[in-house]
């Protein structure tokens, strides 16, 4: 008789055979649609498995896509910044180049509406060193039959004077340094004064006796009687006023922006000329209708 | 040694002529088709299962047991209507059991046997019935009162079946 291994591996056994007349039973059976059990039961094994499996892939596949296939994008990141702020500065070059060429187009447009007048454009190379006075530098000389009091204008208004000459440069005092004084007028009452440089960004208007009524806002244009800058170029504005002794003190503020100088006109002589509203430039005005900047020769 | 060695010592592990466990499960099958062309009557009886009950409890081995139930259940699934393994599965399950029990409890006297029979006629209803109902998708019962007196008719066979099967034993020495 066969000698069964009865003690050793009993439940091993019933296991084997119980699992094999499971299936043997999953094989026969059918259940809906007539598939057989053994099919829905391999359906319901392998279905959580394949899910999870899918479910592992995709998050490898996710964590490739995510995280391993960019393992170069710091580098890349760094890269395009580095274009951004190149391409930042390039912009920023390219604006102050569209500014330019505005603010020649409106010095060209001054000059076509004031054939009138003789008048040369230059270009500002250089500050004072020295922080008391208000100077600047122009890239016109002798050479540009430039002399001493000329008047040096914007379309906006006054900026100052020539006071030195060299070949190939000049000196221009502003009007707000201490040593400046300009011959003014209101406009609306024609009441005369002088307006003097004080040093700082502000001016006062002096020899305006305090019986007359100053608004704030209101126009400050030369009157010609210094015998340097033409009659009614707008000056500045008045901003305040108060009684003083003789005279009222008149705080008034420039219209020419000083402090963002970089080409002015240089009138060649004193022939009445007026700056606006004729000197605005038109909207259309294409900017690059310019002539180069640099080394304008356009004497009037 | 252990108080529960000592008992399983004074149990004995009896021995069949060959060909008797074949022959009598061939018999019980043989017969329980037979029987149940007769009426209705005839369905509570399982002689396959008092035959591996006895053998499963005598020989006290649980290989010999489950591979015995194996084998008469998957015949007996053979000759029914039921897919093959319903029986068996069943009847593997009470084989291993039922040897089991006989190697640790005394099984030679008739209350133990009717008891024996009566309880493994339920457990085998409780499996047939969760086979049904997990496998097949057929409701099942696991108790009812024709049930229990099926289990009791089937130990009242075994009571008159068993001293003969005994007979089949060889002797000791």
């Amino acid at each position: 008789m066969i000698d069964f291994p009865s003690k050793q591996r009993p439940f091993t056994l019933l296991a084997i055979v119980l699992l094999l007349q499971v299936l043997l039973l999953a094989f026969q059976i059918k259940r809906e649609r007539d598939v057989r059990l053994v099919r829905v039961w391999a359906a319901e094994l392998f279905t959580p498995i394949q899910r999870v499996a899918t479910w592992s892939l995709s998050g490898l596949g996710g964590g490739w896509h995510n995280y391993i296939a960019l393992r170069h994008l710091r580098q890349e990141n760094d890269q395009l910044h580095g274009e951004l702020d190149s391409l930042r500065l390039r912009n920023r070059e390219l604006e102050s180049r569209a500014l330019e060429a505005d603010r020649l187009a409106a010095l060209l447009h001054f000059r076509d509406t004031h054939t009138e007048a003789p008048m040369l454009f230059a270009q500002v190379i250089g500050a004072s060193a020295d922080s008391t006075s208000r100077i600047v530098f122009i890239n016109r000389g002798e050479r540009d039959h430039l002399k001493r009091n000329l008047a040096v204008i914007t379309p906006d208004g006054v900026v100052g004077k020539i006071v030195e000459v060299t070949a190939n440069s000049a000196q221009v005092l502003l009007i707000t340094d201490k040593d400046s004084g300009v011959g003014a007028l209101f406009t609306e009452t024609r009441t005369q004064g002088v307006v003097k440089g004080t040093g700082e960004p502000q001016l006062q208007m002096e020899y305006v006796v305090n019986e007359e009524r100053v608004h704030a806002g209101e126009a400050i244009v030369t009157s010609g009687e210094d015998r340097i800058f033409p009659k009614d170029l707008p000056l500045a504005t008045a901003t305040a006023a108060r009684p003083g002794n003789p005279f009222q003190k008149i705080d008034v503020k420039p219209v020419a922006r000083l402090d963002r100088l970089e080409e002015v006109i240089v009138l060649l002589s004193q022939q009445d000329i007026s700056l606006k509203p004729e000197t605005e430039v038109p909207a259309s005005a294409p900017a690059t209708s310019a002539s180069p900047p640099t080394n304008p020769k356009g004497q009037q | 040694m252990s108080s529960r060695a000592q008992a399983e010592q004074h149990i004995e592990v009896h021995k069949f002529y060959g060909g008797a466990m074949a022959l009598a499960a061939f018999l019980a099958l043989v017969l329980q088709a037979f029987l149940n062309k007769y009426g209705s009557w005839a369905a509570m009886l399982e002689l396959p299962l008092l035959i591996i009950i006895y053998f499963s409890v005598s020989r006290r081995s649980p290989a010999i047991g489950l591979l015995l139930g194996a084998a008469v259940g998957i015949l007996q699934d053979a000759v029914s209507h039921m897919p093959i393994g319903f029986y068996g599965i069943a009847k593997t399950l009470v084989g291993y059991v039922a040897s089991s029990f006989g190697a640790r409890i005394d099984t030679e006297h008739p209350l133990s046997r009717f008891g024996l029979v009566v309880g493994f006629f339920f457990f085998h209803q409780a499996v047939l019935t969760v086979l049904n109902r997990l496998i097949l998708g057929r409701p099942g019962i696991y108790f009812s009162w024709r049930l229990l007196l099926a289990s009791v008719v089937n130990a009242g066979i075994a009571m008159a079946l068993y001293p003969a099967l005994d007979r089949l034993r060889k002797p000791h020495g």
